[in-house]
């Protein structure tokens, strides 16, 4: 692992700049934040399994919505305390994460996808349809336990825990694991070849994933304090993971972040201007456009900028 | 018995002309298309707009729809899937976010109330006590002139054999002398009039909405994937599958449940038999 | 570069809340449908009315609007923008269920005086009961759904029952939250008040392409009557009746039958079916106060929805009713003291004498005579002839095959009659 004074100070740097900002930008702006710390951990999520080793997930709010509903109906249904519902909120996503879809992990490309994408739809019509007394059914549930109040607070538990994921992220794939699980993303026979268990690499990445997911959408649903499964199980939602991690560039830490941030912002600093349902379109239309233009991201784009 | 065979078939027919135009675009190019569904929605208001608002006859209405299925496929080859060639998840992301344009630009121009289409053809008739309406059989049919129109030109006509070349081996396919761009920017556009067409009439069964994408491009996924990629009479076996499936579990067991078995038959059958039940890669 | 952008919009939204001196509402709700347009325009025109007439407490009224696109996490993010940008004092909402259960705890986090004129959701007026403190700027200007199951029964015995002469059902519901809570409401009571015994109830998936399948196990029940419950995709189930002819009389709960472009949106597909709907509904005879605020709605509106649905009215009166508690109270700012102002809020309007539409709210503690219950913060109705306590919590509306609609059940505000679709044959 290589650590260099710079890192030390780009990372110090961000951490004072993110928690010093209460003090400079009104309550409104933290809001819009808190989305856009909460967007960055799914990103993240999003990223460690799909950017780093090419097995493109579209069932990420299948993992995050198991983390949401596991809390949400330990603490309003059985009176759960929030410290003991959230871990095992986490635990419950990483063993149904595991069992679910660790098999379809031997599946490559567009497959894997697909059953992702399968294993979300499949959830969302069992919730509603399974034990509506514990879920909510359609409406989902209201009145969930929230960890925060105000707009601050808020912003310091979220940001707390986007940066904590951040840079153990950041720091995990510094090690030789991480190099190895960037590997599987470009050759995994060559990973293979070389003596490592491929099978073990992907359990880990998507173990990784869920975990994070797991704990995100549980701190997600004790923010919201409410939880529907049309807007969590949604393709509207999962657009939003995929496009902010690509957006702001794959396989680094940053880009996600930078993505989240920006779509967050996007969506919310349109609102003054276009109220309506131009709104979305204009939104979508920038992220395809970029997209399209860069599909690296972000970050490949300033780093070419300041080469050239 | 009678009642669950007749709506099955016509279900089915239906599923198969849906899927069709998602099944040849993933075996020419191994891309999927999930703006797929965008087609169906954008054909059914196509028609919606001409030949109930602007109250112009049915025919142009499909023609229409249809022409504008062929420019939506044209375009996104050239715009979208020609930029990002090489990479297959750059495209399949670039189609999803598409997807989500489309949805939003449907809203902003048809507002989201949803509407129902008038039958193409009207009327019922009654066979062995089920009722069955013109336009699902007629829809039925067309798919069945379809289905067998495209067997028939893969096999037969020179552009079909060009497409199973170039599904077989792109590379290949070049050096002995076709152009895989020509061949992939027809097949983006026949799927986009296939996608329009059924688009047209899945709107006239159920309904236009602005989240209506999801529900066929899912149909299409699931009979797509179950049946392996490439294959016309997998495609049509599978699409009569997963339409009897629906059909029974609606009628005999629990309607509520029509979905999950759906999902369940996609997620098994990719575990276990990745390449379909009808796989092989090239198109046949 | 992404501080800069921060920096940049916090002086925007301080310009933003510098310039809005004044009283200023905010809106919340889907502004691409007609259910939340109704809401909004109804707002509008109610603000356009009072400052016309000099503002409330002598300042100016303005209004925000914020998009949810009918998504919950969206309304979330459209309630936090309302609150802490613009900083409104005071919210309307065209909230479909699930948007408002979304953003209730941050209503109850901000303590912002808030109106729902769409959802009639009683899980909410159940949180009303149960915690009050936290609810107390919450009103809920449409009779709960649980009141219009209940006056649903009425008209089965009076209407199914007796002059129809039908004695089973199947039900049709959809497996909805919604679905389940007004098919429950309709089975425990049909059969021992209305005497109609429940064949069957069939639930289906909302995504269901055909019907057919569906059709066919109702009509192996052999029940007289089909009660449908469908709020989502309901077009989908009422034009596949008409197209399949399917020979069994349908009646019961279609959300998209609400409004007068249901004609238009389904072709003219939509004939012969029947909904209850909130009042006051299409079909529905007017007071001239209402019929006023009609006339100015076309005036200033040429775009759908033509005539309002239920809640643009509520908005309309609602939002005159939420100001007068304001100049009662002194402002916004003591929640209690406007919460207790707007529940004193009666807006009695007649028709040729007799009370046709009230606007006002139940008490605390007032027990509802059918359903034993209270409903704190709920639009007061009324559930027994002859009306003359407040409106009825529901009215019944045909859509005949000729494309006109009418108002069937209750007698008292009946222009029509209950007919069956010219195929059944009964």
């Amino acid at each position: 692992m290589e650590l260099r004074w710079f890192h030390v100070v780009l990372w110090g740097g961000l951490i004072a700049g993110m928690f010093l900002l209460p003090q400079v930008v009104s309550n409104g702006t933290l809001r819009t934040l808190i989305f856009a710390n909460y967007l960055a951990v799914f990103a993240i999520s999003w990223d460690v399994l799909s950017g780093r080793t090419g097995y493109v997930s579209f069932g990420h709010p299948f993992l995050i919505g198991i983390g949401a509903y596991t809390t949400a109906i330990l603490t309003k249904r059985f009176d759960v305390p929030v410290e003991v519902s959230i871990p095992l909120a986490v635990l419950f996503t990483m063993v149904a994460g595991l069992l679910v879809l660790l098999p379809a992990l031997r599946i490559r490309g567009s497959y894997f996808a697909l059953v992702t994408l399968a294993f979300m739809e499949l959830l969302y019509q069992l919730v509603q349809v399974i034990r509506p007394d514990l879920t909510g059914g359609t409406r989902g549930m209201s009145g969930i336990q929230t960890l925060t109040r105000g707009a601050a607070n808020g912003y310091y538990l979220s940001t707390a825990l986007m940066l904590c994921i951040a840079l153990s992220m950041w720091l995990l794939m510094k090690t030789r694991l991480g190099t190895a699980l960037a590997a599987v993303g470009m050759n995994e026979e060559s990973v293979r070849g070389s003596g490592l268990s491929t099978t073990r690499l992907k359990a880990f990445a998507f173990l990784t994933s869920a975990f994070i997911a797991g704990l995100g959408g549980a701190f997600y649903v004790h923010y919201l304090g409410s939880l529907a499964p049309r807007a969590m199980f949604d393709i509207n939602f999962l657009f939003t993971i995929i496009v902010s991690a690509l957006l702001g560039g794959t396989s680094t830490i940053v880009g996600p972040m930078i993505g989240a941030f920006f779509m967050t912002c996007l969506l919310e600093y349109l609102r003054p201007v276009l109220p309506g349902a131009e709104r979305y379109f204009v939104y979508g239309a920038i992220a395809l456009i970029l997209y399209m233009y860069q599909p690296k991201g972000l970050v490949k784009l300033v780093q070419l900028t300041s080469k050239a | 018995m009678l009642q669950i065979l007749i709506q099955g078939l016509l279900l089915s027919g239906l599923y198969a002309l849906i899927a069709m135009g998602f099944m040849l675009i993933f075996s020419i190019g191994r891309v999927l298309n999930l703006a797929y569904g965008a087609y169906l929605m954008v054909g059914g208001y196509t028609y919606f707009w001409v030949s109930q608002s602007l109250g112009m006859p049915k025919l142009a209405g499909v023609v229409v729809a249809a022409a504008v299925g062929v420019l939506m496929g044209v375009l996104k080859y050239s715009l979208i899937v020609r930029t990002l060639r090489r990479d297959h998840v750059a495209v399949e992301i670039a189609t999803l976010m598409l997807a989500v344009v489309a949805q939003a630009g449907i809203v902003l121009v048809f507002g989201d109330s949803s509407k129902v289409l008038l039958p193409i053809v009207p009327g019922v008739l009654n066979v062995a006590g089920a009722s069955v309406t013109c336009n699902i059989l007629v829809a039925m049919i067309i798919s069945w002139a379809i289905l067998l129109g495209l067997y028939v030109c893969v096999r037969q006509t020179h552009t079909g054999r060009a497409m199973q070349a170039v599904s077989m081996d792109a590379k290949g396919a070049a050096i002995s002398g076709i152009d895989p761009d020509r061949i992939n920017l027809i097949t983006w556009g026949i799927s986009g009039a296939l996608g329009a067409i059924g688009g047209v009439f899945f709107a006239s069964y159920t309904q236009l909405s602005p989240s209506m994408w999801v529900a066929p491009l899912i149909i299409s996924i699931a009979v797509v994937i179950v049946g392996g990629i490439g294959s016309i009479i997998g495609t049509l076996v599978v699409a009569h599958i997963v339409g009897f499936l629906e059909v029974i579990v609606v009628a005999e067991l629990a309607p509520e449940l029509r979905g999950v078995f759906t999902m369940l038959l996609i997620i098994c059958v990719l575990a276990s038999r990745p390449q379909g039940l009808f796989g092989r890669e090239e198109l046949h | 570069m992404i501080k800069t952008a921060l920096l940049s919009g916090t002086c925007f939204a301080l310009m933003a809340s510098v310039a809005g001196a004044g009283i200023k509402v905010g809106f919340i709700g889907s502004m691409s449908s007609d259910t939340g347009l109704s809401t909004l325009r109804g707002a509008e025109i109610a603000i356009e009315e009072l400052n016309a007439d000099g503002g409330v407490m002598g300042e100016q009224i303005t209004l925000v609007s914020a998009d949810t696109g009918q998504d919950p996490t969206e309304g979330v993010r459209a309630y936090e923008y309302l609150a802490e940008t613009e900083e409104v004092d005071f919210i309307i909402s065209g909230s479909i269920d699930d948007v408002s259960l979304g953003w209730l705890p941050r209503m109850q986090e901000y303590r912002i005086p808030t109106l729902d004129t769409w959802t009639s959701y009683i899980g909410i007026i159940d949180m009303v009961v149960e915690d009050p403190e936290s609810m107390t700027p919450y009103f809920m200007n449409i009779a709960s759904d649980e009141a219009l199951a209940t006056l649903y029964i009425n008209f089965g015995a009076d209407v199914l029952k007796k002059k129809m002469g039908w004695d089973s059902v199947v039900i049709l519901a959809e497996d909805t939250a919604f679905g389940e809570a007004i098919t429950g409401l309709v089975t425990e009571a049909l059969a021992p008040v209305a005497g109609i015994e429940v064949k069957e109830i069939i639930t289906y998936d909302v995504a269901t392409v055909d019907f057919a399948p569906i059709f066919g196990r109702a009509q192996d029940t052999e029940a007289d009557f089909i009660y449908q419950v469908s709020s989502v995709n309901s077009q989908v189930v009422s034009s596949q009746y008409v197209k399949l002819q399917v020979p069994m009389a349908m009646t019961g709960v279609n959300v998209s039958a609400l409004g007068m472009e249901y004609w238009e949106d389904t072709g003219g597909a939509g004939g012969g079916i029947s909904t209850l709907s909130p009042v006051p509904s299409i079909g529905f005879k007017l007071d001239p106060v209402s019929q006023e605020f009609v006339d100015a709605y076309q005036a200033k509106y040429d775009s759908r929805p033509l005539l309002p649905h239920f809640n643009g009215f509520n908005a309309y009166h609602g939002l005159k009713q939420a100001m007068a508690a304001a100049e009662e109270a002194g402002g916004f700012d003591n929640v209690e003291a406007w919460a207790e102002a707007m529940q004193r809020q009666d807006l009695v309007l007649d028709l040729d004498g007799q009370l046709w539409l009230r606007y006002a709210f139940w008490g605390d503690d007032e027990v509802e005579p059918v359903t034993m219950r209270t409903y704190p913060h709920n639009a007061r109705f009324d559930l027994s002839e002859p009306f003359d306590d407040a409106q009825p919590s529901m009215v019944v509306v045909q859509w005949y095959e000729d494309g006109t609609a009418a108002v069937v059940y209750p007698d008292k505000y009946a222009t029509g009659e209950f007919t069956l679709p010219s195929w059944v044959s009964k």
